[in-house]
């Protein structure tokens, strides 16, 4: 029993920032229709930017998260310019795809330059003494985790569905070219799923760093873990792929716990291939995907 | 202008000659190893062309069945004993037949569903390699028995020819898929899939016999590889294969017979020249990428079709659509 919720509590942990990352990737897909490769180097950069503001330049915890989502989104913001937007206006999405790859490679290798290759001891800023709640073992650190995972669901909810600006981002979701009929410029809305996306992967990135660790070249695993997690859910909806996230981080905890972790991976395989099968577009997906 | 004298065959026919005539020249066995490892990529770039240039099927896991076809040919060898001309046909028969399998399956879907799925098979394998102790002694690897055909052990020398060799088959073959009737199918299908079933084109099975050939082709890609090193470990299925093989595709050029080609030797080179950076190696190599990807976007084959304006007709006009077409009206019913 003390095994199993443990296990479920780092699955959810991990689930978390899976679910982020695959939250973010959802939210440029539905805008733009591409999937964004460099995702997962924004939950590196958070991480190790939280190494250089918080360790190296000393700043306070606050004043440290606030540089780190600014460095993400200035990154974002060149991602945007210089890669999505010159491929987008004449190549495939597929093409765009692979120029998001590309550009996986430039961030990793800055990070290189910047941070060397070795793995790094990323500083909490939550405490990570265990704290009992009643049967269940946790830290503050973990907690934060997954209260800051329901903050942006909540979040994105509530932009998507509560502001105005929502409806049109949902508009595009729909039918690009009809919302661009209808006066809606889609290219403010894409930048902003870029720059929320980074967001959010930087925040995620911050906050797991302690418990995996900052590397250079961490982010395409979580890029990966992102997608399994929004293809499993659903790539259509941010919601659906938040909580593929959740279901990958505990199912990974839970076979790694009890099994052996060689099995994890290729179980989960399976269980992808056999949703796909079964549901071609996520356990939650919309019909939307249906296109492309 | 001639079809004969097209730019694309004088430069194969040089490429022959080149290929031919390098050991003569070349001394050292590092060069000439440097020389086979463009080989082996062609092989590799060669079947991702048909699968993605040709079919339009991006797979991101092609690095997993060039694993499968080193490591199969490998422990064939050492635990079973078989010789090496039954252990390269076995290892790609086991290529195939794994393609077929996950092929059926992932097939289904579309665009970057299948370039996800494929992704996760290819750090399964990953996985697999570095964790399945028992059978692919970890990270350390398998190491390749003496390459022998019966009782004729084969020098550096005859090692080089034999990979040459296979390469200009895997060309010769690629050249001819190319330009059969199965080719402009699987045009097709890259063009309009609905369309192409319309016209009565068999869309599963042609994607499935693609799938399974560029498959085969990795596998082959991988087998030469394991020849050349002499040594199989975990590196054969990391993503930097999969890197390379898309920086193959970009900077060669898609839908290109002699693409891959110059493609594999911008990958083995470059890195060469690159090393005296240190670590601002992959900074420069991401970066050299994506100029490519922006700036040429046919790739170093574009530019020398384009000058000798021989570019196939298939190609221009699916530029045209690419220019039309914004991907957010990608879902146009």
């Amino acid at each position: 029993m003390e095994k199993l919720s443990v296990l479920i509590l780092s699955g959810l942990t991990n689930g978390s920032v899976y679910g982020l990352v695959g939250l973010s990737l959802s939210l440029i897909y539905v805008s733009s229709r591409v999937i964004n490769f460099a995702q997962g180097e924004f939950v590196m950069l958070g991480a190790m930017s939280t190494v250089f503001f918080l360790l190296t330049l000393g700043l306070p915890a606050p004043l440290s998260v606030v540089a780190s989502v600014t460095l993400g989104l200035a990154v974002a913001l060149l991602l945007e310019r210089l890669v999505y937007a010159p491929l987008a206006r004449r190549a495939d999405p597929l093409t765009v795809m692979i120029g998001t790859f590309a550009a996986a490679v430039v961030i990793a290798g800055g990070a290189l330059v910047a941070w060397g290759p070795n793995q790094l001891f990323v500083p909490n800023l939550f405490s990570l003494e265990p704290i009992r709640l009643g049967a269940i073992t946790t830290t503050a650190q973990q907690c934060a985790i997954i209260v800051s995972f329901l903050l942006f669901i909540v979040l994105t909810w509530w932009v998507l569905f509560k502001t105005n600006f929502g409806l049109t981002i949902r508009a595009v979701g729909v039918n690009p070219t009809i919302a661009r009929l209808m006066g809606i410029r889609s290219e403010r809305i894409i930048r902003f799923g870029f720059l929320f996306s980074a967001a959010v992967s930087v925040v995620a990135g911050v906050l797991i760093g302690p418990l995996l660790g900052g590397q250079a070249s961490m982010g395409v695993l979580l890029s990966v873990k992102g997608f399994m997690a929004a293809i499993l859910g659903g790539l259509g909806s941010p919601f659906a792929a938040a909580a593929g996230g959740i279901l990958i981080g505990v199912l990974e905890a839970l076979v790694g716990g009890y099994g052996n972790s060689l099995y994890a991976e290729p179980i989960i395989f399976a269980l992808i291939l056999i949703v796909l099968l079964v549901k071609p577009y996520g356990l939650l997906g919309e019909f939307e995907a249906v296109q492309r | 202008m001639n079809r004969l004298l097209s730019p694309t065959l004088l430069i194969s026919v040089a490429l022959l000659i080149l290929g031919l005539c390098l050991p003569l020249i070349i001394q050292s066995s590092f060069q000439l190893r440097v020389v086979m490892l463009i080989w082996v990529y062609t092989i590799l770039g060669l079947g991702f062309n048909l699968l993605f240039g040709l079919a339009g099927q991006l797979s991101l896991g092609q690095q997993g069945f060039f694993a499968i076809g080193a490591y199969a040919m490998a422990l064939l060898q050492t635990k079973l004993g078989a010789p090496l001309y039954l252990a390269i046909p076995a290892a790609l028969l086991l290529c195939a037949l794994l393609a077929a399998i996950i092929g059926m399956p992932l097939l289904r879907l579309r665009s970057h569903y299948l370039a996800m799925a494929t992704l996760m098979f290819g750090l399964i394998i990953e996985g697999l390699a570095l964790r399945w102790f028992e059978l692919t002694g970890g990270s350390a690897g398998v190491r390749v028995p003496p390459i022998a055909f019966g009782g004729w052990s084969l020098t550096r020398l005859d090692i080089y020819y034999f990979v040459f060799g296979l390469a200009v088959l895997a060309f010769l073959f690629h050249a001819f898929i190319l330009s059969t009737a199965g080719g402009r199918a699987l045009q097709a299908i890259r063009g309009d899939e609905t369309a192409a079933r319309a016209l009565g084109v068999n869309v599963t099975t042609y994607k499935l016999r693609v799938f399974v050939l560029a498959a085969v082709f990795a596998g082959l890609g991988g087998v030469t590889f394991a020849i050349v090193s002499r040594q199989v470990d975990p590196s054969y299925s990391a993503l930097t294969i999969n890197i390379n093989l898309l920086t193959i595709a970009v900077v060669g050029g898609l839908r290109s017979r002699i693409g891959p080609v110059l493609g594999a030797a911008f990958v083995v080179l470059t890195p060469q020249f690159l090393t005296q950076f240190n670590e601002y190696e992959v900074l420069l190599y991401g970066t050299g990428l994506l100029a490519f990807l922006i700036f040429v976007p046919r790739g170093l084959a574009g530019l020398i079709e384009r000058r000798g304006r021989a570019a196939p007709p298939a190609a221009d006009s699916n530029a045209a659509k690419a220019d039309t077409l914004r991907p957010a009206s990608g879902e146009a019913r």
